[in-house]
């Protein structure tokens, strides 16, 4: 199993600090939902997708388009029928269909969902997960919570294999038993392998908990760290972008 | 002997994490309209046998990292909030003072519980924050389904594991 969303690549993104990263992203995140025009909320987003094409390449940012795509088609299709307030465009007999205003409002609703997806994606695609949780700590982030998923991201790939070999082993040995099985019967079945792959998982928790004590978790000495984010030049100079793009692009596009 | 427990409550939690991210991703069962999956069978089953505030960190935090991981991560928080919510509740309805099994009308307030955590929070954050009343909508049957095979899941692994497993018991915070 693939745990990491980096996506490797040399653009400008991948320079700036993750920490005004994170800022920029949770102030584009708001920004999606300020009152803007229709069509600046648009070139918003064609400018996110943009600058993510640049950076991760046009087959991440199709990747992620083809993703989101099921929800936004629903989306699209139904948000009109809901709203009957507004101007008719289309309307059968009496019953109004499809309002001006039902058509604006999904428009407004699918833009802002493409914007925040495309937001989130790309900080995940150009940071490496090390930096995202560095840039957290330096936020106040517990040091114990970082430990914590860091440790979550070296046993997923572990849990996951153990999974699907045992998971193999159950399916071996039923094999006669696959065909015609009916939903309900499938689900039973599948306790034995969840218990398995949960047994060998929590087997591991007393080692891991004797390694962290080994290593001095909970001792008040500083802890040394071998990764920080000083590579990241001018900190100050991104925090000012991060705050500077999306209070220009507000400015731009206010309604 | 407080370091020796702060190590085993971060172990614990780690590997519980873990495992909420991977019955999340790898276990998909197919249905008409999607795929189940069975984060609910770990949360539950993570909220019967280690407590309130382990099942609260590790279910949040699993599926958020799954959703973070599957490129979903405008769902992170949302998933954070309600399936932390979720184990956190259904914990707090089962726990026992003592080591007995918790009575069964207790188990079947859990189960409602887990229901309505999933549907309703899942409906009221993504119509306010992502998408629409009638998208989320949509979805409730989906959810519904998923949390109730989960918790049911749950309920018979957990009972497996411990008896698998019984210093399982040791290992709650």
């Amino acid at each position: 199993m693939t745990t990491s969303t980096f996506v490797a690549g040399k653009g400008w993104l991948y320079r700036f600090d993750p920490r005004a990263k994170i800022l920029l992203m949770l102030l584009l995140c708001v920004w999606f939902f300020l009152p803007v025009h229709l069509v600046g909320l648009y070139c918003v987003v064609a400018l996110v997708m943009f600058v993510g094409a640049l950076n991760t390449g046009f087959s991440h940012v199709s990747k992620t388009f083809r993703s989101i795509l099921p929800m936004l088609l629903f989306m699209v299709l139904f948000m009109p029928f809901n709203v009957r307030t507004g101007r008719p465009l289309f309307t059968l007999c009496t019953l109004t269909i499809v309002t001006e205003e039902g058509l604006l409002q999904a428009a407004r609703l699918a833009g802002r969902f493409i914007g925040i997806s495309y937001v989130c994606t790309l900080l995940f695609a150009t940071t490496i997960m090390n930096e995202v949780m560095l840039a957290l700590r330096w936020y106040r982030l517990p040091y114990k919570a970082g430990l914590v998923v860091t440790l979550a991201f070296t046993y997923i790939p572990f849990i996951s294999d153990s999974f699907n070999q045992i998971a193999e082993s159950h399916r071996l040995r039923e094999a006669d038993r696959e065909q015609g099985r009916k939903f309900l019967q499938r689900l039973r079945d599948l306790v034995p392998t969840l218990t398995s792959a949960l047994v060998v998982a929590l087997r591991s928790i007393p080692n891991l908990a004797m390694s962290l004590e080994m290593r001095g978790l909970g001792l008040q000495n500083k802890r040394s760290q071998y990764h920080n984010l000083a590579s990241y030049r001018h900190p100050f100079t991104h925090f000012l972008l991060s705050v500077i793009i999306p209070l220009v692009l507000w400015l731009l596009c206010k309604a | 002997m407080q370091q020796n427990r702060n190590a085993l409550k971060v172990a614990v939690v780690a590997v519980l994490t873990a495992v909420v991210v991977v019955f999340t991703m790898v276990v998909r069962i197919p249905t008409a309209k999607g795929y189940l999956n069975l984060c609910d069978v770990a949360i539950c089953f993570i909220a019967f046998t280690f407590g309130p505030w382990s099942a609260f960190i590790a279910a949040g935090l699993g599926t958020a990292l799954a959703d973070l991981i599957s490129g979903y991560a405008q769902w992170a928080p949302i998933s954070f909030v309600v399936h932390g919510l979720e184990g956190l509740l259904i914990a707090l309805i089962v726990r026992q003072k003592n080591d007995k099994e918790a009575p069964m009308i207790r188990k079947l307030l859990a189960g409602l519980v887990c229901i309505a955590t999933v549907s309703l929070g899942y409906f009221g954050l993504s119509s306010l924050f992502i998408s629409t009343v009638s998208v989320a909508a949509a979805e409730i049957p989906g959810n519904i389904a998923q949390s109730a095979v989960g918790f049911v899941l749950g309920l018979g692994v957990s009972g497996a594991v411990k008896r698998a497993y019984p210093p399982v018991r040791s290992l709650a915070w």
